[in-house]
């Protein structure tokens, strides 16, 4: 698995996620050199960086890269008809995407520690990560894999999976794995 | 998050309807996307879907006009439409037009989780309505038969009373109206439902054949007799006895049976010892028996006999509230028998099977029904998918010259009276002579 910085991105957020990817994934990582800021995503009305637009590029970039990408930016993100997403990825598809910026949002007039803005980092890139090996959301509270609602729900959900899920994406990685290895 | 769901977005831009089908994926929902109102139809056509998100401004069929058409045609299906901020308007008056509910754009995620929880709540509810109403339409049906109509209920009232009794039953009612489920129904209601129920058509049978059908005989009775055999009327010893068309008998017949019925005992061909026999005998008939009697064509003695209680079935065409009930009836049976996901009917075609005039009863709503559902290539079967029917009675039919029109109406007049000419010629307002040389000059012919 790969991790880009796409921008000005605090290295700690892209290392933060590795070792939850070696232990919950059982798939190594590694951390690419960043890439230029996406403002060729900018949307100039919204003022807001459209997530498929990074997806697609990302996409084209690492066509031939056997590997799963996760792009990490620093902006804020949305999907057209949405107004913000914390991250994107589409079901079985090879890039996923988390953003740091609605991450740092304020909860209760508290200001989030680091601590807590590394953390919901990793929920949602493990969360969007999944998706590429096609694991939709979960209907289990205490699942990374269900769909957070917002900040408090994000903060709500254990940084686990549920034993379905688990289950399932072990399959899938399995599955993944084995196809690498006989010569995709 | 929520029960999977079968979800159509509507948008005429592709980053809309790519990012939604994204979204609705990684919940694990079965996606489609139409690019106009016009696609969404077409689909809708072929296949189910739960819900749709409709984006309101599209050019040509706005969001607006499919919610419209898809309310009328598809009242199962929820819909959702996508306004921009602002047009609270429009999302209002979408939500009289009957959309379960309007997202402005742009929306929060959780927003549009909230409207897909609801969705899904009121989705439950509806099964749950389904299910109930199922049940209450368990109660418009008697056994196999299907109704609510007023005669239809006094017809199931008086199945549960004649049951209780031994007496001999008379049906009548025109071809294809259900008069053996109405013989049927009375035979498991009553205290000889474990006994056989044996349904013999006599109209089918010539007289010899029907005689060894209901008499049995003994071995060398006649040549090809290689064995003894027990007619039906012993057969049914314990049970129900059904004759159908029983207006058919001969003469000699009809006086052997009267013995039968007086002395409950038979002979069988070939032999001469008396075999006791005990069954209940059900008839029917679609010929106006007592008119038979009085131009000497049916012994009255015998008619008093199997005619102690008397059922009349009104033909379709005078219970047409019932027609939308027995639609969706053979539609579910026929769309599982064939196992095509058929299950929709449009409002033209249920309008135009209101108004056909059924000749051939239900029996043949139930056939129109099963060829549609076995050549339709949609979900839904329209008008055209019933053009097959008889023209001249459904509103679709092909404008026709005044002797078709009169072809065909006598055509009817004569098959609804059984071709009893003389019955015919009274409804028409002619004389024997003029029917008969119509009869003639159409060059019309008995069908059935």
């Amino acid at each position: 698995m790969l991790i880009v910085p796409i921008g000005r991105v605090p290295d700690v957020a892209c290392k933060a996620v590795i070792p939850h990817i070696r232990t919950l994934f059982h798939l190594d990582a590694d951390i690419l050199p960043p890439l230029p800021e996406a403002h060729y995503a900018h949307d100039t009305v919204r003022d807001q960086y459209n997530a498929a637009h990074i997806l697609h590029r990302l996409e084209t970039r690492f066509e031939r890269t056997p590997l799963k990408i996760l792009g990490v930016v620093n902006v804020d993100l949305f999907i057209p008809v949405f107004t913000h997403v914390f991250g994107e990825a589409r079901e079985g598809g090879q890039c996923a995407l988390v953003s740091l910026y609605r991450l740092r949002d304020r909860l209760n007039q508290t200001r989030p520690s680091q601590d807590l803005i590394l953390e919901r980092t990793v929920k949602v890139a493990l969360h969007e990560l999944s998706h590429l090996f096609s694991i939709t959301h979960c209907t289990h509270a205490g699942c990374i894999m269900h769909f957070s609602m917002n900040l408090k729900d994000l903060d709500d959900t254990p940084l686990e999976f549920c034993k379905y899920c688990d289950a399932f994406l072990k399959a899938a990685i399995h599955r993944f794995a084995s196809a690498g290895s006989s010569g995709r | 998050m929520n029960k999977s769901m079968r979800i159509m977005v509507v948008d005429d831009e592709m980053i809309v309807r790519e990012s939604l089908f994204h979204w609705f994926e990684k919940s694990g929902h079965a996606v489609e996307t139409a690019a106009s109102g016009f696609e969404a139809i077409k689909k809708l056509e072929e296949r189910p879907f739960d819900l749709l998100f409709v984006d309101i401004k599209m050019p040509k069929m706005g969001g607006m006009e499919l919610l419209e058409k898809v309310k009328v045609e598809y009242p199962e299906t929820d819909v959702v439409i996508i306004t921009a901020y602002g047009s609270i308007e429009s999302a209002v008056e979408a939500m009289k037009k009957g959309a379960s509910d309007y997202l402005l754009k742009p929306f929060k995620p959780d927003q549009m989780n909230l409207v897909l929880e609801k969705i899904t709540n009121q989705r439950k509810m509806a099964t749950h309505y389904q299910y109930v109403k199922g049940v209450l339409e368990q109660m418009t049906r008697f056994d196999d038969i299907i109704g609510q109509a007023r005669p239809m209920k006094e017809i199931f009232a008086m199945i549960t009373e004649v049951a209780q009794s031994d007496a001999s039953v008379l049906i009548t009612g025109e071809t294809g109206t259900g008069k053996e489920l109405v013989a049927k129904a009375i035979h498991s209601k009553s205290a000889r439902a474990n006994g056989p129920f044996i349904a013999i058509n006599c109209g089918a049978l010539p007289e010899n054949l029907l005689e060894t059908e209901l008499y049995g005989h003994q071995k060398g009775a006649f040549t090809g007799a290689d064995r003894a055999r027990k007619g039906f009327l012993e057969v049914a010893s314990g049970g129900t006895l059904f004759l159908d068309e029983i207006g058919e008998i001969s003469a000699k017949m009809q006086v052997d049976l009267l013995r039968v019925l007086e002395e409950r005992k038979i002979v069988r061909i070939g032999d001469r010892n008396e075999v006791d026999v005990d069954f209940r005998l059900i008839s029917s008939t679609c010929r106006n028996l007592e008119e038979a009697v009085e131009r000497g064509d049916f012994r009255e003695d015998f008619l008093y006999r199997i005619k102690v209680i008397k059922i009349h079935i009104p033909p379709l065409r005078e219970r047409k509230e019932d027609i939308p009930l027995l639609v969706r009836h053979f539609l579910n049976k026929y769309s599982h028998q064939t196992t095509k996901q058929v299950d929709h009917v449009s409002k033209d075609a249920l309008a135009m099977l209101s108004t056909y005039h059924w000749p051939g009863n239900v029996r043949e709503l139930e056939n129109a029904i099963e060829r549609a559902v076995v050549l339709s290539k949609s979900r839904t079967l329209k008008a055209d998918d019933f053009a097959f029917l008889q023209p001249g009675t459904g509103t679709h039919a092909k404008p026709q010259t005044l002797r078709e029109r009169e072809r065909n109406y006598i055509r009817e007049i004569l098959e609804s009276q059984d071709w009893n000419v003389t019955q015919s010629a009274k409804i028409l307002g002619i004389n024997r002579v003029t029917l008969h040389k119509m009869i003639n000059r159409y060059d019309l012919k008995r069908t059935r």
